[in-house]
């Protein structure tokens, strides 16, 4: 199925973009030159904004400030790349069309303004999609940055990939130990283990993770307690509902819910089942901004399980659970 | 039996036209009127010549071409580009480099034209470069963010640029370096100054264009448009702000107390389908309008006829430029057609 969407994904005409995210040292400039020398025979062009390091010149480099602004409407969190969309307006004027685009943010940099980038812009969603955010972190130091930043735990929490990368300068039990960490924040990413971050690009690259095929298909064990997170740490949760959703209930819901608490919700992904639709219902939002549309059809005999996933800070599992399992029809 | 008028009668009949295969960026004819150039995505500028003759194709750009104006000086252009190329391009086919910027990208241009002090400008980054007419830097002007939009005022006093959070507006003349600075929160994607230099009007990436009235301080919100205004500019007069972003051409009345508390004039609407570019006519008050979906219009502000210039079709309008005597028109799509049309009397 995963790969049914990709497929799907790659002929909507859309250029796929991949944001790559990671501390400094975690080795994202060691990631995007192995990309950008193996021979795939593809062309990419790449934004970043620390130039120096890169080592490959036969695709196109784009220089940027990474330039973040509020947007004007009263969001306080509704904060957008402009950089990015004037560069992915300028690329889209070049004859020679790109097989992707990836964008390399800073290491202290939270992700979701580009995200949301790609929700806010209307000539940026004609043209592009989000495909996948992989985060680079580095096994021996991710417990210390952890302890000592934000934007650490944000990175992990926007990923859909996570290259786990300096596996070899742990023990298994610190790996595991730092596994668990990231597994806390983020439990519906892949992770691949890495050295010197060879990942094969198959994996990385148009892989249609952030179009929400992934919720469905890695569906991670549900053996959860009802606790409260009372503290500051990133946390994920995922509800599931058996009878069909009433959409106009959803919408209720979920719109004063990202009102109210869109500052603490990092990420927001869900496939919904809508009463009377033989289709699958994606929904997804960054912080405040949402975006939903109807993809393939549910398969035949397939059970049609509604599932959302909150990935934030202060999430309230028992007041989420009722509140999505009142969206069902009575 | 009855006629039916084809919308393409006057491009088929008064236009000379080409496929040139790639994304047409800009047009612009150059200051005497005697050709017009189109800068492509491919980075090549194409120059029309008078009549139906051969168009020289310059390869300026190793890239994508990103702005094109008329130079400051006779048969010219200068032009930017994704390869950080800031180039002066001849009618003749000579182009030969301002500055380069290496890495970075060369987004917005501009020019003055004047007998004894011509100006040039480009906008890289943060930077906007300015240039006597010659090519030589006089000077360089640091803002707080990227440079959107670039303009110089009827005069070439001054020079204003729309970056986050307002607009910069420098003498272009002073020695001293310092912007009166104007500022409304958010991002603001492009500008335009009234003929009598009064009124600064940026488009806003929050689908809305702010404009500041310099005389008083004034602050002037024109909201309502469903998409992005990609271009606006005044009547030669000054009278109306004419703008893109909506199904229709928007003017905003600058006359009799407007824009504050009056509506706009919507032209040229009704069927739903974006205006992506528009270019206000150099002497009447008329605008031409392009339109998402390949249609050309020009439209008459007062009695509100409208005249079509091209049927869809051939991809949506991105470029549009009158000639400086306002009888022909340059017409550029993202599929790469490209078109110059004669309006002048037989």
């Amino acid at each position: 199925m995963a790969d049914a969407q990709t497929k799907q994904a790659a002929q909507d005409g859309l250029v796929p973009v991949t944001v790559l995210t990671g501390y400094l040292g975690a080795g994202k400039t060691t990631l995007l030159n192995r990309i950008l020398s193996e021979q795939h025979g593809k062309k990419y062009a790449v934004v970043i904004n620390e130039f120096g390091e890169l080592g490959v010149d036969n695709d196109l480099v784009v220089d940027t400030d990474e330039e973040v602004f509020e947007m004007n409407n009263g969001c306080i969190c509704c904060t957008v790349r402009g950089d990015l969309i004037r560069i992915v307006g300028g690329l889209m004027k070049r004859r020679d069309k790109f097989d992707g685009i990836i964008i390399e943010t800073t290491g202290l940099a939270n992700p979701a303004p580009v995200a949301q980038t790609f929700f806010v812009d209307d000539t940026v969603r004609a043209k592009t999609r989000l495909d996948a955010v992989i985060t680079v972190v580095d096994a021996k130091h991710l417990p210390q940055r952890l302890e000592d930043s934000h934007e650490a735990a944000d990175q992990i929490a926007f990923a859909d990939v996570i290259v786990l990368n300096k596996t070899d300068l742990v023990t298994a039990d610190e790996l595991a130990a730092v596994e668990a960490k990231i597994r806390k924040i983020n439990k519906f990413a892949r992770i691949h283990h890495a050295q010197k971050a060879n990942v094969p690009i198959s994996e990385l690259l148009n892989q249609g993770a952030f179009d929400l095929a992934r919720v469905l298909v890695d569906k991670p064990d549900f053996l959860e307690n009802d606790e409260h997170e009372h503290n500051d740490d990133v946390v994920s949760m995922s509800f599931e509902a058996e009878k069909p959703i009433d959409p106009e209930r959803f919408n209720a819901w979920i719109g004063s819910l990202l009102a109210e608490k869109g500052q603490d919700l990092l990420r927001t992904k869900g496939i919904l089942s809508y009463v009377g639709d033989d289709r699958r219902f994606a929904f997804q939002a960054v912080h405040m901004i949402a975006d939903g549309d109807f993809i393939g059809p549910w398969k035949a005999g397939e059970p049609r399980t509604s599932r959302i996933v909150f990935i934030g800070r202060d999430l309230n599992r028992p007041q989420l659970r009722r509140g999505f399992e009142s969206c069902q029809v009575a | 039996m009855s006629q039916v008028v084809s919308a393409d009668q006057i491009l088929d009949t008064r236009g000379v036209q080409r496929e040139l295969g790639a994304f047409v960026v800009a047009a612009a004819f150059d200051r005497t009127g005697f050709a017009c150039a189109f800068a492509l995505g491919d980075g090549s500028v194409r120059i029309a010549p008078p009549g139906d003759s051969e168009w020289a194709s310059v390869a300026a750009h190793d890239g994508a071409a990103l702005a094109l104006a008329a130079g400051a000086v006779g048969r010219s252009w200068v032009s930017g580009g994704d390869d950080g190329r800031f180039v002066v391009i001849n009618a003749d086919g000579a182009a030969s480099e301002i500055a380069g910027f290496g890495m970075k990208w060369v987004e917005k241009v501009a020019a003055h034209a004047d007998a004894k002090a011509g100006r040039l400008a480009c906008a890289v980054g943060k930077l906007v470069h300015v240039f006597d007419a010659a090519g030589k830097r006089l000077k360089t002007l640091e803002h707080p963010s990227s440079v959107t939009g670039l303009v110089f005022d009827a005069k070439g006093k001054r020079i204003a640029a729309s970056h986050y959070n307002g607009a910069s507006v420098w003498f272009v003349g002073s020695s001293s370096d310092t912007p009166r600075v104007l500022e409304w929160k958010g991002s603001h994607t492009g500008i335009a100054i009234s003929p009598d230099g009064d009124c600064v009007v940026t488009a806003m990436q929050e689908n809305s264009l702010h404009g500041w009235r310099l005389s008083d301080n004034q602050h002037m919100r024109m909201t309502g448009y469903p998409s992005k205004t990609e271009a606006l500019g005044f009547t030669k007069n000054g009278k109306w702000l004419a703008s893109s972003g909506a199904d229709a051409v928007v003017l905003w009345p600058f006359h009799g107390g407007g824009p504050m508390g009056k509506p706009p004039i919507e032209l040229a609407g009704g069927d739903g389908v974006n205006c992506s570019t528009i270019a206000v006519h150099p002497s009447h008050e008329a605008v031409a309008a392009g339109f998402a979906d390949g249609l050309v219009v020009m439209a008459d502000i007062n009695s509100a006829r409208i005249l079509p210039v091209m049927g869809p079709g051939r991809g949506s309008i991105t470029a549009l430029a009158w000639s400086p005597d306002g009888t022909h028109l340059a017409v550029g799509t993202e599929t790469g057609f490209a078109a110059v049309v004669d309006f002048s009397k037989r």
